[in-house]
């Protein structure tokens, strides 16, 4: 039964050189990695000027959703195990819960606001850690579609929503809004933003304030800037070295170039996805946490 | 004659964003890659020091290693950036 699943896992992990191998046969499209990471319109909404379309990152989140939801319920929610047995279900449900509460809430939140953003700060992590997953798994979500024994099937891509930076910086603006929302609610406005100025002589303050300020702004931007470009740069590394095959056209450094794309796949898999799930969490914690409890 | 002067220059251009992007991505991992270093020599040497601290450690260790790696990321978007705007 274990061997049977671990070819069936081989086989759908195999399944996309088909898709490669059909697409080499059109020698005019040119090989560009980039070409996976633009979104298309599926289902076209437009609200005025706002754009709302369903592109292939927001079927990716909505599926991440699902996931997510599915995943808390699956280990946390139902009855598990019979009577005082710790089944293996649970057991994987608690060591989840307990690296969201030691590693990241403990490491940055005061113990009179866990309450209210431990939930917060767990489902962040645990949906970051989906999508990222997500990412690395083969789905037919696709437009491009590939012809296999005369049926067309859509093209089994890897992609992540956490590659487009739009995700990533909407997840980092409601973890800003949150840190200057709780920071003005526990220390009252002018509290607050007086705890951002360091103790400084005061003829430093023309120089310190606008850095201070601006050093807010950059929590934004590296948060958001730091998960989109690790998974785009993971996605982009194992296309390029697949696409080393076409490019330079030759059947014979695939030898080279599939065991490089399958190391780095390994690598984004256990490391990456996890640590950078981790890190964003552990981070709004650590904003959070600072704002509820300036140091001075 | 203007033709093959503006093709010239033109490839200069495409060398040159090349050139960009390859420094800013390369000079990016110099630095990361020491910072990564440093990180994990002094982990290794503190839990060689106090092996009953390594639990708390492991998360300080993790937080620094994505911290430091994001350089070179940094170096990426701005080198791609370099590439699509000008």
């Amino acid at each position: 039964m274990r061997r049977l699943s671990a070819l069936a896992i081989f086989l759908w992990l195999a399944l996309p050189s088909l898709a490669l191998a059909s697409t080499s046969e059109n020698p005019e499209e040119e090989f560009n990695p980039e070409h996976d990471f633009e979104l298309g319109e599926w289902i076209p909404i437009h609200l005025g000027p706002i754009d709302l379309s369903i592109n292939k990152a927001v079927a990716y989140l909505i599926l991440g959703t699902i996931c997510t939801i599915a995943l808390g319920i699956f280990l946390m929610r139902a009855r598990i195990g019979t009577k005082n047995e710790v089944g293996r279900r649970q057991a994987v449900g608690e060591m989840i819960y307990e690296i969201a509460q030691v590693q990241v809430a403990e490491q940055g939140l005061p113990h009179k606001a866990m309450g209210l953003w431990f939930p917060y700060v767990a489902a962040l992590m645990l949906f970051i850690w989906t999508i990222n997953m997500l990412g690395f798994i083969p789905l037919p979500l696709s437009t491009e579609t590939f012809e296999i024994f005369g049926v067309e099937l859509p093209t089994l891509a890897v992609y992540a929503a956490t590659s487009s930076i739009s995700v990533t910086l909407a997840l980092a603006l409601m973890t800003f809004v949150f840190t200057h929302v709780e920071g003005i609610r526990y220390n009252g406005v002018r509290k607050y933003f007086k705890s951002w100025i360091p103790d400084v002589p005061k003829a430093m303050y023309p120089l310190i304030i606008p850095l201070e300020i601006l050093g807010q702004f950059m929590r934004l931007i590296s948060l958001s800037v730091r998960l989109y470009a690790n998974m785009l740069a993971g996605h982009m590394l194992i296309l390029t070295f697949i696409g080393l095959i076409f490019v330079i056209g030759n059947l014979a450094i695939a030898v080279v170039a599939v065991p490089a794309a399958a190391a780095f796949y390994m690598f984004e898999v256990v490391i990456v996805v996890s640590i950078q799930a981790f890190i964003f969490a552990a981070l709004s914690a650590i904003y959070i946490g600072s704002a509820i409890e300036p140091e001075h | 004659m203007f033709n093959l002067i503006a093709q010239e220059a033109a490839s200069n251009v495409d060398a040159g964003k090349a050139i960009a992007l390859a420094l800013g991505i390369g000079l990016g991992s110099l630095g990361a890659g020491i910072g990564i270093g440093n990180i994990f020599g002094s982990m290794i040497q503190a839990v060689a020091r106090q092996p009953e601290l390594k639990g708390e450690l492991t998360g300080i260790q993790w937080l620094g290693f994505a911290l430091t790696e994001a350089v070179v990321f940094y170096g990426l978007i701005g080198g791609l950036l370099a590439f699509v705007l000008v």
